[in-house]
């Protein structure tokens, strides 16, 4: 009775830990889960723009929706918390990036929040960092931390419509911390670092 | 006494304080003299200006050649040459400081070179001007031929009838395309004098003009030329007023920008975008390529994060992604060995939209942010694949992805899910690819060597 009790407890701890190997192995299952288990979330986080009351409004939205979804802006400006994208936060920003001589960089809240996203800043502002890189402080953004350069490839008109969409995503209170022009590389033979995280503030 | 060293004291203080600050003012005045730009001062001055602003697209030389240069279209002006586009002063010669002074303050439309008098004064961008004058020396040699515009004429039906005739004669068209709309004959095989293709800008979108759409300043391209680029001065072939009469014409061709229609404008214009599109998908392909990020990764760059010269979409951008494995970008230029030469329609689909290589492996959903091109219409996943198609092949066979050993695989992950740190993917400059043909052919060979 005894020694069967035993076994079944060596058999529990045993699956138990074999359990946990598993989990470890492939969590988060990007080799087993089918492609759609990670492209469906992604295509699900726009925001829907059906409330838009002016059809032009509308329309030119719609197109910077599908240019702002299809480009990727999503993959640095959208926080991943432990289970990967924080949807609730899309294009709230958060993660960081490292650039060997240039220091930290952690990725711009795109919502339309007026106390610390987007909706801080004028039109001409937020399109003269798409065309040019130059942020509203007047520095010029790192074309390989932030790649302005391929908005500015895009037509003029295309720009709009993605300042457009910005304008109606939901607004996110996520405080981005400032640059730290110092902040030292963990390795420093590589050309720049990206942290999956969140370095974000709530607000 | 100690009253009177304090009426002494004081006094002296402030005379003292007062020629000293008279002293500073006036030697800032002489250092900064507004239009020499020649003192040594300024032009260090200048210099710091030049290589804190605007060295990062032009370079600290002046050739046009900065971290950023390879990524943009158009290329920023290379300053060595003299050669400026955009001036009021006669064909081929060198602009005023004005001019220099419009271009650098204003910026110029549809391009990255930003309005700079938003962030700097004028009197600093005085001082850049006197520093970028520095890289040629045609500044030193020559003077420049100033052209003043006389007043503006009243345009009337009569003018612009005559502007569509003059547009006609002067064989516009042949560029612009008929009406403006930027389709003309020759407009896919122009280049400007540094070898870079040069597109006409489509007449119809005035917002695009670089330097400016009112009639006197399409007037002064007309009378000037843009010098550098094949639009020349029209000077010998048309007189003062019908440059004016064109230039009219050319003001009445614009439409009105998507971001100003009525919605019935708007979807009829998206409609008439995305059929052009269709009759034309490896321009289409191109426009997306070049706006979705594909050359952050695909293109190999420097440690000094400008892009590695002739390996633009060669691929070989190492990733490690610990504790997932190191991976390498894949060289999507046309390539038949190294490239994308051998891939199936199919296959450049599937790895776009749900990061399945051609070998059956599965890529992580970033950084290839396949998870978002998969939103991609098939219309334009297929201008892609159709412009990948027409990218000239480079040689770079990329190694396979590395993965780590079991142990190290499982510690990483324990260390990433359960502890909850935070591994930085990692991105390194150079080209990890094999970009000598007879070097990946001899190591190919030796490993094939191995199997038998």
């Amino acid at each position: 009775m005894k020694k069967a009790l035993k076994w079944i407890l060596r058999i529990v701890v045993a699956l138990v830990v074999v359990g946990f190997v598993c989990f470890l192995y492939f969590i988060p299952p990007f080799y087993i889960a089918p492609p759609e288990a990670f492209s469906k979330p992604e295509a699900d986080a726009p925001p829907s723009l059906a409330n838009i009351t002016d059809p032009a409004e509308r329309a030119l939205a719609e197109h910077g929706k599908y240019i702002v979804s299809t480009v990727g802006c999503s993959a640095c400006h959208t926080p991943i918390g432990s289970k990967g994208p924080t949807y609730e936060k899309y294009l709230a920003g958060g993660l960081k990036l490292s650039g060997k001589v240039d220091g930290a960089f952690v990725s711009r809240n795109l919502t339309p929040d007026t106390k610390v996203g987007l909706g801080r800043r004028t039109d001409d502002q937020v399109l003269r960092v798409f065309r040019t890189g130059l942020l509203p402080e007047g520095r010029e953004a790192l074309h390989r931390v932030m790649p302005w350069y391929a908005l500015s490839a895009m037509t003029e008109e295309d720009r709009h419509a993605v300042l457009a969409y910005l304008r109606h995503l939901t607004p996110v209170s996520q405080h981005i911390p400032d640059p730290d022009f110092k902040a030292p590389m963990a390795d420093t033979a590589s050309a720049e670092e990206f942290y999956p995280s969140d370095y974000g503030i709530a607000q | 006494m100690r009253s009177k060293s304090y009426r002494f004291v004081l006094p002296t203080i402030v005379v003292a304080a007062f020629i000293g600050a008279t002293f500073l003012l006036c030697q800032q005045a002489l250092s900064a003299p507004p239009d020499s730009g020649s003192g040594a001062a300024s032009s260090s001055a200048g210099k710091q200006i030049y290589e804190s602003h605007c060295a990062y697209c032009h370079g600290l030389a002046g050739k046009g050649d900065g971290i950023a240069a390879a990524y943009l279209s158009p290329r920023p002006r290379d300053f060595t040459a003299g050669k400026f586009k955009f001036r009021s002063t006669e064909s081929g010669s060198i602009p005023t400081d004005d001019d220099l002074l419009k271009t650098i303050s204003e910026g110029l439309h549809s391009t990255a070179m930003p309005d700079w008098k938003t962030f700097i004064s004028s009197d600093s961008i005085k001082l850049v001007i006197g520093y970028v004058k520095t890289f040629s020396a045609r500044f030193a040699n020559e003077k420049p031929r100033p052209f003043i515009v006389g007043s503006e004429p009243t345009m009337t039906p009569s003018r612009l009838a005559t502007g569509a005739e003059v547009f006609q004669r002067l064989q516009c068209q042949s560029c612009h395309g008929v009406g403006g709309t930027g389709v003309g004959a020759t407009a896919s095989e122009l280049f400007d004098d540094w070898g870079n293709p040069e597109t006409p800008p489509k007449l119809t979108e005035p917002w695009t003009f670089r330097g400016g759409s009112s009639p006197a300043d399409i007037y002064l391209r007309f009378r000037t030329g843009i010098d550098g680029t094949p639009m020349p001065s029209y000077i010998s072939s048309a007189t003062d007023a019908e440059m004016w009469d064109a230039a009219f014409y050319v003001t009445s061709l614009g439409r009105t920008p998507a971001w100003k229609m009525n919605a019935d404008n708007l979807k009829k214009f998206y409609a008439s975008q995305d059929s052009d599109a269709r009759s034309n998908p490896i321009k289409r392909g191109k426009y997306l390529v070049d706006t979705h990020l594909c050359a952050s990764c695909h293109s190999t760059f420097n440690a000094d994060c400008t892009m590695k010269d002739g390996m633009a979409f060669a691929g070989g951008v190492k990733i490690d992604l610990y504790p997932f494995g190191v991976f390498y970008t894949q060289n999507l230029t046309s390539d038949k060995e190294t490239g994308l030469g051998n891939f199936t329609d199919a296959e450049i689909k599937r790895a776009i939209t749900t990061g399945v290589t051609k070998a059956n492996g599965r890529m992580l959903p970033f950084p290839m942010p396949w998870p978002s091109y998969a939103m991609l219409s098939d219309e334009d996943l297929n201008a892609i694949v159709a412009y990948l198609r027409t990218l000239p092949p480079v040689y770079n066979k990329i190694p396979p992805p590395e993965h780590l050993n079991i142990v190290s695989y499982m510690w990483g992950k324990f260390q990433m899910l359960i502890l909850g740190k935070v591994f930085p993917g990692k991105f390194y400059s150079g080209n990890y690819g094999i970009s000598n043909p007879s070097a990946g052919k001899s190591i190919s060979d030796a490993s094939k060597g191995v199997q038998k």
